[in-house]
């Protein structure tokens, strides 16, 4: 059973990088596992760990944010603050039982197609390893 | 030990000023072991102010729950000042509100009590269950005389005190106009002793544990209306669209609405643990606001409700803030 779980995992993706990044592993033709829905934000500051948490309870498994690497924030500092808030967003998870690991947050920037395919893969295989989350919605 | 006289005193005197509207204190509740808070309007009505260890309420919410209606034409708006009477954790509660830019300094008139630790009114009921009378609690040292139907008992402290009061740092009030009585040094330290503990649990058992917990849970928000720093205008449990919480009581929104409320306060809770007391389920929501506490400790040096001049936690970053990975 468990061989044939596959994760859902929600990204957050920074217009200016990421996105990008992401765009290019697509034009490049490199491989990487279809598991992840992204959503394009315009900084990775934009995400709000209410994002985060409604990602998970409607089902995803894993949920990816990715922005500029420091100092590359076309808002100048979007992406620090964003490291502040998931670090204790994960931090909070981890008290509450829900697997930090669940929640990344990653530096990506436009020329790494590469490095966002592996961070992909890598994230899918954590996941399997985790199983389901258990925070999804009780349907009654 | 407050002298009851003076703080009327000091009352009396603020609520003389004009430009001060009402101010906010405690007075003797109806039955039991309760106080309520009071409102003198008048010079008169300072007479029913007191000060006890049974003063449990965080009275910094009342100069944010004010109404301001809107203005008529021609209407000049209220710019008078209220008066707040607070404790040591209370007013690291009005100093963050300043540092988030919600309130004038200008706007209240500070009366702080030093205070040696209050009495948590569920360990005091669980002491003299069903009592409905009047009931009076001195600080008397390191005991608490409680007199219930004129006989007096001595308690130890530490027997009636909540966990905040354990390890306060701050008995004295860090930022005040007038202060009653003598500036008292704290000789607590916060250890977090029970989070340690608590993070040496497996996911599986942490899990089993707030699982029972957030079961309780009934939504009442009570947690969120005692909060001296819940003051969004519209909060994001009542936001419809998006409806980030549903309004169903089950595990996964009891779950999400109290990691949202903690992770919220990240960087602000001043631990003064109002939301522990008026739960009426017993869910010990401290514990997770001493975790978030601990860790922006550890991680970023920071601590909540100490300085007005400082910038909000999530709001400012520095270079060096600790990295899990390797760029």
């Amino acid at each position: 059973m468990t061989e044939k779980f596959e994760p859902n995992i929600i990204g957050f993706l920074c217009n200016w990088c990421s996105y990008a990044g992401a765009d290019l592993a697509g034009t490049s033709r490199i491989k990487y596992p279809p598991n992840i829905k992204s959503i394009r934000v315009m900084c990775s500051g934009r995400v709000d760990p209410v994002f985060i948490l409604e990602a998970l309870k409607k089902g995803a498994d894993g949920v990816l944010v990715a922005g500029c690497h420091p100092g590359d924030c076309h808002y100048q500092s979007g992406n620090y603050k964003t490291n502040r808030r998931i670090k204790l967003l994960k931090k909070l998870l981890g008290e509450l039982a829900i697997d930090p690991d669940r929640v990344k947050f990653e530096y990506v920037s436009a020329s790494e197609g590469q490095k966002f395919a592996s961070v992909v893969t890598e994230f899918v295989d954590e996941l399997k390893k985790m199983g389901p989350n258990p925070l999804k919605e009780v349907k009654v | 030990m407050v002298d009851n006289n003076q703080l009327r005193e000091a009352v009396k005197k603020t609520i003389s000023r004009d430009d001060v509207k009402y101010v906010v204190g405690y007075e003797k509740g109806t039955y039991g072991f309760q106080t309520t808070p009071c409102f003198a309007y008048k010079p008169e009505d300072a007479d029913k102010f007191i000060f006890s260890p049974l003063c449990v309420h965080n009275l910094s919410v009342f100069p944010m729950l004010e109404e301001k209606p809107p203005l008529r034409k021609g209407e000049e708006p209220d710019k008078r000042k209220i008066g707040v009477v607070v404790k040591g954790c209370d007013s690291r509660a009005i100093v963050q509100i300043l540092q988030e830019k919600g309130l004038d300094r200008d706007k209240v008139v500070i009366i702080g009590i030093p205070c040696t630790g209050v009495v948590d009114p569920k360990k005091l009921e669980k002491m003299f269950p069903g009592h409905i009378k009047n009931v009076e609690v001195k600080d008397d040292d390191d005991k608490f005389a409680v007199t219930v139907d004129g006989k007096t008992q001595k308690i130890q402290k530490s027997e009636l005190i909540p966990d905040k009061c354990k390890t306060c740092e701050y008995p004295t009030p860090i930022l005040y106009d007038i202060l009653i009585g003598k500036e008292i040094k704290s000789n607590k330290n916060e250890d977090y002793k029970k989070v340690n503990e608590f993070e040496k649990k497996s996911l599986k058992d942490k899990w089993e544990y707030w699982e029972k917990q957030f079961d309780k849970c009934i939504r009442c928000y009570a947690c969120r209306n005692a909060c001296p720093l819940c003051y969004c205008k519209e909060c994001m449990v009542d936001q419809l669209n998006p409806q980030w919480v549903r309004r169903s009581v089950n595990i996964s929104e009891n779950t999400a609405w109290n990691l949202l409320r903690a992770f919220h306060l990240a960087g602000r809770c001043i631990g003064c643990g109002q939301c522990e007391r008026s739960c009426p389920m017993d869910i010990p929501l401290m514990e997770l606001n001493k975790k978030i506490e601990k860790e922006i400790r550890e991680m970023f040096e920071y601590e909540a409700g100490v300085n007005a001049e400082e910038k909000p936690l999530l709001a400012m970053f520095k270079p060096d803030d600790p990295e899990e990975f390797i760029l």
